[in-house]
């Protein structure tokens, strides 16, 4: 059984940097694995381990300038390596920067199309940077398979998939014939911290850049343009409450509770 | 401009009325067309009333979000409208995901806000974890979804004209539904939020939450692996992007870590106080005070400390 599994190298939301203004400073920003790829990561490689077959990563860099980004977006790929994925592909393109749902989605079902054959298409539910929870319905209907979202469990026997769903309501578990891309949740496995020497190896592996040119894709022409990106004020007094002991800590605190008015 | 409202269920459609009421104010009158699964034609009447349109009507008991998709996009073909826009509920991001993927247009997930300027109309949303406003402008056509039960309801008209149309069958099919529990807590209302994280080892430890809660009238809130991942709290309990959003006058934020997913929800906030072991730990950029001690150890003292304050 083959599994491509997306990671996307994303803006990391825990290092935002500003400038005096508040401007935010995107290109200072470094990209990391979104968080809820490594729970794609892994329920792929686990998936590999009971059935055999391979695990392809796939990615496609949308944050620039390229010449700097590069090196990062295949650390995140190295990452999937060395949790277990067999192969990476990392597309690079002028034309998916900034990226944008609309214009990866297409570019990542060509990028798949070309490097193999799968049974089983994973994502994250959303990615961490732009939140925009369209990538597996995108690249269902991209891919021309059925796509089922936002997996808390996933169990793959005969050609079909078993797929618990965690939705607002209610859990509600589906099959589905394989071919078929699936979202998982950030709360469908513990996702493998790779050791020392799985790091290592995970150079050895291939790791292979590509273009649109070489997938063949062309990216839709009609634009989305972000007229500005700021970020959202937190002004807060930042006092640590210290104390020679714990007591006289939860005193002060008790105190500062009551002088903003919230015990009385 | 034309617009298609594309709901689930057709209670939806009464939000996505308030929202077209804030669009034409912004960008003058749109013509209108709703699509809506419902349970009856007369569930889909009543709630045609608010969008004052035509309505396409699926009826239906359960859907899954691929049948929508697919009977939308034969709704878009006839109407041909500017803007598709849903309810950004797990199904509706997905469905209008879909018309968007299959149509080749961009699509705007959870949009705060909409803005006319030159002409143009431009789309605000969360991006970063929820730290930032991201301000975009597409080319037409396009689809958006809006939040979940932010825009007011506005007064009903008279309902549109209902046109009956088939589901197509789903490429899933349904194993079983398990009901998920509800808490009925309502931290949205509180004014004091006592919110808990991983720092907890177990479901009982709570209990002190639960207790600082009790004494300042609050309730107890959490971050996402509390209650989506070990389920020691119901999920209206949880806090952060994919949750619950909320604004009480002191929220404590006790063995949380203060990701961003997790406190762009708490912003709004008067008061934030931070308990944590970690010094380093992000938590403490959004407090006003931080504790940093292990929750095992304060959280103790401080109850009595707070017993003492409001007994005496
Ligand atoms: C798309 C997306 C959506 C998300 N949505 C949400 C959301 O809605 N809500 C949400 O909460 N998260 C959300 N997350 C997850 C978020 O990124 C974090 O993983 C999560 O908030 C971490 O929860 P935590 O702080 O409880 O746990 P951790 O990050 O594990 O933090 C635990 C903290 O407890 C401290 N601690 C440990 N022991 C003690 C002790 N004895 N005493 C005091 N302190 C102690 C540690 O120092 C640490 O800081 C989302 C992520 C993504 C990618
Ligand atoms: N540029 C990308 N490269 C690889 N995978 C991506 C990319 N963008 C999104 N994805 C995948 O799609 C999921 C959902 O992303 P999104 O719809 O952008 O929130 C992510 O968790 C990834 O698995």
């Amino acid at each position: 059984m083959n599994v491509a599994v997306f990671v996307k190298a994303s803006l990391d939301p825990n290092m935002l940097r500003v400038d005096s203004s508040g401007r935010i400073l995107v290109e200072d920003i470094p990209l990391a694995i979104s968080e809820y790829d490594r729970n794609a990561v892994e329920e792929a490689v686990r998936l590999k381990e009971k059935h055999g077959g391979k695990v392809v990563a796939l990615s496609a860099l949308t944050w620039g300038p390229i010449q700097k980004r590069v090196r990062e977006a295949e650390q995140v790929l190295r990452e999937a390596l060395a949790m277990g994925a067999d192969e990476a592909y990392l597309l690079v393109d002028e034309a998916l920067i900034p990226g944008n749902p609309y214009t990866t989605a297409g570019a990542l079902a060509a990028l798949a199309q070309k490097v193999g054959e799968f049974d089983l298409y994973l994502t994250g539910e959303g990615s961490m940077d732009t939140l925009s929870f369209q990538m597996a319905a995108r690249l269902g209907e991209a891919l021309g398979v059925p796509a089922v979202s936002y997996a808390r469990a996933l169990e793959v026997s005969e050609g079909k998939a078993r797929v618990t769903r965690d939705l607002e309501e209610h859990l509600e578990t589906v099959e589905v014939n394989l071919p078929a891309v699936v979202s998982v949740t950030g709360e469908i496995n513990k996702p493998r911290l790779p050791t020392l020497l799985q790091i290592r190896r995970a150079f050895a592996k291939p790791l292979d850049k590509l273009s649109l040119a070489d997938v063949s894709y062309t990216p839709p022409s009609a634009a989305v343009e972000v007229e500005e990106l700021r970020l959202l004020a937190v002004s807060r007094k930042n006092i640590i409450v210290e104390g020679t002991s714990l007591e006289e800590i939860a005193s002060k605190l008790v105190d500062l509770l009551v002088k903003e008015g919230i015990v009385k | 401009m034309k617009v298609l409202l594309v709901a689930e269920k057709p209670e939806l459609l009464s939000e996505l009325a308030g929202f077209l009421k804030d669009l034409e104010s912004k960008a003058g009158p749109v013509e209108t067309a709703a699509f809506t699964a419902a349970p009856s034609l007369d569930e889909a009447r009543k709630f045609s009333a608010y969008v004052a349109a035509k309505t396409y009507v699926a009826v239906a008991e359960r859907v899954f979000p691929d049948q929508l998709s697919k009977a939308a996009l034969d709704i878009v073909d006839r109407e041909n409208p500017d803007l598709v826009i849903g309810v950004a509920t797990k199904t509706g991001n997905e469905v209008v995901a879909r018309v968007a993927g299959a149509k080749g247009i961009p699509m705007m997930t959870e949009i705060v806000d909409v803005e006319a300027r030159d002409g143009a109309l431009l789309f605000h949303r969360a991006v970063l974890g929820g730290r930032a406003i991201s301000v975009l402008k597409p080319a037409l056509p396009a689809a958006a979804t809006i939040p979940a039960r932010k825009y007011e309801v506005p007064q009903p008209g008279e309902p549109g004209e209902l046109v009956e149309v088939q589901l197509p069958s789903s490429a899933l099919s349904l194993v079983k539904v398990e009901e998920k529990e509800k808490g009925g807590v309502n931290i949205e209302e509180a004014e004091v939020v006592i919110g808990v994280g991983r720092g907890f080892r177990k479901k009982e430890d709570l209990a002190m939450a639960e207790e600082l809660a009790n004494m300042l009238g609050g309730a107890v809130g959490c971050s996402r692996p509390i209650a989506a991942d070990y389920h020691w709290l119901p999920e209206d309990a949880w806090i952060g992007i994919s949750g619950k959003k909320i604004r009480p006058k002191l929220y404590m934020a006790i063995g949380i870590s203060g990701a961003p997913q997790h406190m762009s929800a708490v912003l709004d906030a008067k008061v934030i106080v931070a308990v944590n072991k970690d010094k380093n730990a992000p938590v403490f950029q959004y407090a006003d005070y931080g504790v940093v001690a292990d929750l095992y150890q304060f959280l103790p003292v401080f109850i009595q400390k707070l017993k003492e304050k409001l007994g005496g």
